[in-house]
């Protein structure tokens, strides 16, 4: 596979060919991915949409080097993950990539600040603390920042993760169904300022997504049904 | 019952759960550490006691100054036992002219019922024998040199002539090692005939019982509720042998205090495993409770699942105790060459019920607390913790732990020590615990990346850090006091009976004959010669009062008070004595000065500035009580409970008495020795000595035996404490890899983590083991001048925090490992 990496040419940061996923389970092989392409420009925003277990959340995890294909292809930003061992990803991902959760993964330990600083530590940034500051300044929670997530409510724990996930400046953010624990205005909210941190810092928004409102803000999306690509939006084929 | 099936069914499902084994094997372990050493303890105690019956001769007596009504034979009879009867008295003796006060003691031919009569016979050597038959007598060494004679010869004595059947050589004398006259052994009806026994005599008359140890206690229990005749006491093999007592007590001290700590660590590890099995059945707690539930059958079925696991964990204690202390006792039991001592069960029956109490007492407050998760932590988790300030509920740990170190101790003060040690170990460890996590929430901004992510790592479980961190060091403090300062106390308590500990006592020398025995016994090789003069004399007054007149509560003085006593002097305080009142006199007080010992002091009620007055030989002297000492009686060196001033003490009349040492092998100089000076009782202390390096060594293997368990448990503490935070480290493990964090530098932060965690429990036990070592050395053992290898200690806390390190390392690999998928599969 890796001759068909320098494929990848321009402005796309993502590239994903032919990627398939197949698991062992008790019953035999069960094939969650079949065969998927899709291509991620730079700046845009991409929705990935599907049924529960049509694969979203595999592919998500493929595409941000978190877990590798059975076979196919992906390259991100020029650098082909399934020829990178689990170290070389994860020092990629902390460079190029943030990451928003549906149940938001905040350390109930950790203030909101602290939360937020953990990505910056793990860089070893001295200006650790005032940079958390900043971002959770730009999601409009400076008065919660001492604050705890038990003390949060769902919404403001989304906006502390949505500050952790853009706080090293990446330039790839990936979202697990960000407003998939939040009621419909909540959820509005945070998929605004989703939206907005994509425009004013131009990076680049993969989300994965049941919420069509959510998925239709998005420049381009696909839906997948069992593990295949079955639609592609906007400037997309359909199969 | 359906509650009791339900726990059953839930205990099946969840037992593949770590936490559910860490608690079946600390109970098992904490059942197992009591049991052995109560199994053992009270084998011990029955043998030695069986031991201590061949001293006195019988497994109880009673001594009277009137003959003893028939009844107490006769009931003695009725329930099986064997007897005897005896009576001793002074009694001259007359041979070819001579003459010599004797100390008589007659008997019936069933004597003695337990232990051995050795004598030494002319025509067949050395026996083991009874009690003489009518016409016979056996004579001590220095009754025979004293008159001349030797076995076979003939005596006079009361009034008849009797045939020296044979020299004796050693009696059951219920170890009093000081007999001041020759010795001699009648036969009673001799005695009897000879009208020694009569009213008005000075004989003190003696029945001894021997048989099955339940016999012997029903008629201990019914001579206890008999008005005994005046001056009549119990003779039990309790009183006897001071020195092998005091032995057996510190062995036995030395292994409930191993049993009591591993006991001790089993409950840190129940408490820990308890609070994370607690943790993970939150959800389903709350989810009970949300689907109708009742709270007290939630704590009902919690309770039952516990119930179960502990009643076969239990069980399984048990039988591994028994069959531990049936194993060394295999080893131990040549000890007591007596009757044989049946493996008693009561102790591991108890050890079972003290092990349940570890289990419910450090598992309860965490599971009563889980049974409070309001049903509406179904949709909020955060709902299940609620935080309080200070729960009561955790007194109960804390409340169970003081009632094991009260029971297990065997003394109020170790019990206070052991509590107030582990108990400021705790809040130590507790504070410098906090103390380093402040300091890493302030350094950690400008610290090496690796270190400020282990430190934020510390400080973002503050909570579990603080509770690891008090966990381990109370662990480990268990572990060095076993490993570390057990070891140097036995030592310590092995030095005090170096190989040159006095072996001789010699009785009896003349002022005149100090030189010359010197010069002999040098020549022979003897060492350590320490010499004390000695006077018999009797108390007469306090304050002035004729002893007469005055009366006691404790049953003791009296008999003291009519008893020849024997005083000494000394100008300095001799090794082994401690002032605990008042002050050692100097060279020339103004008034004769006397310092007692605390015996003394509780027999007749006597303070510093009392009077006391003696009658020694033709004169008296008062004498005042001018210091009160602490004596350490399992010393092999000559201690007084009376010792006077020498300033105005050495002119009353008074023989000497040494202690000293001559290496084994030299029978022929110390028999020629005792003929050039006839009239000094020699007496070899050999074999008890002997026997008292004996326990030590079989205490130190014994202890070692109890240390492995301790051992084990500390593993399971270590393993609890790591595991308390694997569940949140996986998950923070799967986070910080999905932001990006490499697995060294995951590592190199728990290395941080542990190493920090390690230091501080590691350090604190060190200075906590020390500090109790020492203060245990001092007030329960005894040793004197005794230092905790400091050392070793840090050295070992330094391991201990490597070890802390690489088990949280070798913990964490799987947690580093953990694919950062699984975010993503939780939601």
């Amino acid at each position: 596979m890796s001759d068909s990496s320098p494929a990848v040419v321009g402005n796309v940061l993502l590239d994903a060919r032919d990627v398939s996923k197949s698991v062992r389970g008790p019953e035999g092989q069960l094939d969650i991915l079949r065969g998927v392409t899709l291509q991620v420009q730079t700046g845009e925003s991409f929705a990935i949409v599907g049924a529960s277990g049509s694969g979203k959340t595999t592919l998500l995890g493929l595409l941000a080097g978190l877990d590798t294909p059975s076979s196919g292809h992906i390259a991100l930003d020029n650098h082909a993950l399934e020829q990178m061992d689990e170290e070389a990803r994860a020092d990629l991902r902390r460079r190029l990539v943030g990451f928003v959760f549906q149940s938001f993964h905040l350390l109930p330990a950790l203030t909101a600040e602290e939360n937020v600083m953990l990505p910056l530590e793990l860089e070893g940034s001295d200006d650790a603390r005032s940079r958390a500051r900043a971002a959770l300044d730009a999601v409009g929670l400076t008065p919660r920042r001492r604050h705890y997530p038990a003390q949060l409510s769902g919404g403001e724990q989304q906006r502390v993760a949505i500050a952790r996930a853009f706080v090293h400046g990446p330039r790839l953010l990936f979202a697990d169904e960000p407003t998939g624990n939040l009621d419909q205005r909540t959820g509005h909210h945070v998929s605004d300022l989703l939206f907005a941190l994509n425009h004013d810092h131009r990076t680049t928004l993969v989300l994965v997504t049941h919420d069509p409102l959510l998925a239709e803000r998005c420049a381009r999306r696909v839906e997948l049904h069992e593990g295949r690509v079955v639609t592609r939006g906007a400037a997309e084929l359909t199969i | 019952m359906r509650l009791l099936r339900l726990a059953l069914r839930s205990l099946r499902r969840e037992w593949h759960l770590p936490e559910l084994r860490t608690l079946a094997a600390s109970m098992t372990l904490a059942v197992v550490a009591l049991g052995v050493v109560a199994t053992l303890a009270t084998r011990i105690e029955r043998g030695m006691l069986a031991n201590a019956a061949e001293l006195i001769g019988g497994d109880l007596g009673i001594a009277s100054p009137q003959q003893l009504p028939a009844d107490y034979a006769a009931q003695a009879h009725q329930r099986g036992l064997a007897i005897s009867h005896g009576a001793g008295f002074p009694s001259v003796a007359f041979a070819h002219e001579q003459s010599q006060l004797l100390d008589v003691q007659a008997s019936d031919a069933a004597y003695p019922l337990r232990g051995k009569l050795e004598l030494r016979r002319a025509s067949q050597g050395d026996v083991i024998g009874h009690g003489p038959a009518p016409g016979e007598v056996y004579l001590d060494h220095r009754a025979l040199v004293a008159l001349a004679l030797k076995a076979g010869d003939h005596v006079q004595l009361g009034g008849r002539d009797l045939l020296i059947a044979a020299e004796l050589l050693r009696q059951p004398d219920g170890g009093e090692l000081f007999a001041l006259a020759p010795r001699a052994i009648m036969n009673l009806a001799d005695a009897e005939q000879a009208g020694l026994l009569g009213t008005g005599s000075r004989a003190r008359h003696r029945l001894l019982v021997a048989g099955g140890p339940a016999e012997v206690s029903r008629w201990r229990t019914w001579v206890q509720t008999q008005a005994l005749p005046q001056g009549a006491e119990l003779i039990t093999p309790e009183q006897t042998q001071e020195r092998m007592r005091s032995a057996f007590d510190r062995a036995s001290a030395f292994l409930r205090l191993t049993a009591l700590l591993s006991a001790l660590l089993a409950g840190v590890a129940i408490a820990l495993a308890a609070q994370r099995y607690a943790r993970r059945k939150t959800n389903e707690v709350a989810l009970l409770r949300a689907l109708g539930t009742p709270r007290r059958r939630v704590l009902g079925l919690l309770l039952g699942t516990l119930g179960a696991l502990a009643l076969p964990a239990s069980l399984l204690g048990m039988l591994i105790a028994l069959g531990i202390a049936q194993a060394a006792w295999a080893f131990a039991s040549t000890l007591f060459t007596s009757v044989p001592v049946a493996l008693p069960l009561g102790p591991a029956f108890a050890a079972a019920a003290m092990g349940v109490a570890v289990l419910v007492g450090f598992a309860l407050p965490p599971l009563a607390r889980l049974a409070e998760v309001p049903p509406v932590a179904v949709f909020r988790e955060s709902m299940a913790r609620r935080v309080r300030r200070f729960d009561a509920l955790y007194l109960i740990p804390v409340a169970v732990a003081l009632v094991l170190i009260w029971s297990q101790s065997g003394s109020a003060r170790m019990a206070g020590i052991l509590a107030v040690s582990l108990v400021g170990v705790a809040a130590v460890a507790a504070l410098l615990a906090a103390v380093m996590l402040w300091v890493a929430r302030h350094v950690a901004p400008g610290a090496h990346p690796a270190l400020r992510l282990g430190l934020a790592a510390l400080a973002r479980r503050r909570g579990m850090s603080l509770l690891q961190a008090t966990a381990l060091s109370l662990g480990l403090v268990a572990l060095l006091l076993l490993a570390i300062v057990a070891p140097a106390l036995l030592e310590g308590w092995r030095r005090e009976l170096p190989a040159d500990t006095p072996n001789w006592f010699v009785l009896n020398l003349q002022d005149d004959q100090r030189p010359g025995f010197e010069q002999s016994l040098a020549s022979i090789g003897g060492q350590q010669l320490n010499m004390l003069p000695l006077a018999v004399g009797k108390l007469m007054a306090i304050n002035g009062h004729p002893i007469g007149q005055l009366s006691f509560k404790d049953e003791r003085a009296k008999d003291w008070a009519d008893r020849q006593l024997r005083l000494s002097w000394a100008s300095d305080l001799p090794p082994s004595n401690q002032v605990i009142a008042g002050t050692w006199p100097g060279p020339q007080p103004a008034q004769p000065e006397i310092s007692i010992d605390t015996m003394w002091r509780d027999m007749f009620a006597l303070k510093v500035g009392d009077t006391m007055s003696f009658s020694v030989g033709e004169g008296t002297i008062d004498a005042k009580v001018g210091s009160i000492r602490q004596v350490d009686w399992s010393s092999f060196r000559v201690n007084f409970f009376l010792l006077l001033d020498p300033a105005h003490a050495s002119e009353l009349p008074h023989t000497w008495i040494a202690s000293f040492y001559v290496p084994r092998g030299h029978t022929e100089s110390l028999a020629k020795l005792s003929r050039d000076y006839s009239n000094l009782s020699l007496i070899d202390v050999d074999a008890l000595l002997d026997r008292v390096r004996e326990i030590v060594d079989r205490v130190s293997h014994a202890v070692r035996w109890v240390l492995g368990f301790s051992l084990l448990a500390g593993a399971l503490v270590l393993a609890a404490a790591l595991a308390a935070s694997a569940a949140e480290r996986r998950h923070e493990a799967a986070l910080l890899r999905t932001l990006g964090a490499r697995r060294a530098q995951l590592r190199a932060a728990a290395a941080c983590e542990f190493a920090l965690l390690g230091l501080v429990a590691g350090l604190t036990a060190a200075f906590g083991a020390a500090g109790t070592g020492w203060w245990l050395g001092r007030a329960v053992f005894h040793i004197e001048g005794f230092v905790p290898p400091l050392g070793p200690l840090v050295l070992s806390a330094l391991g201990a925090a490597t070890v802390v390190m690489l088990l949280g390392l070798a913990g964490t690999r799987k947690v580093t490992r953990t694919s950062p998928m699984r975010l993503l599969r939780e939601g």
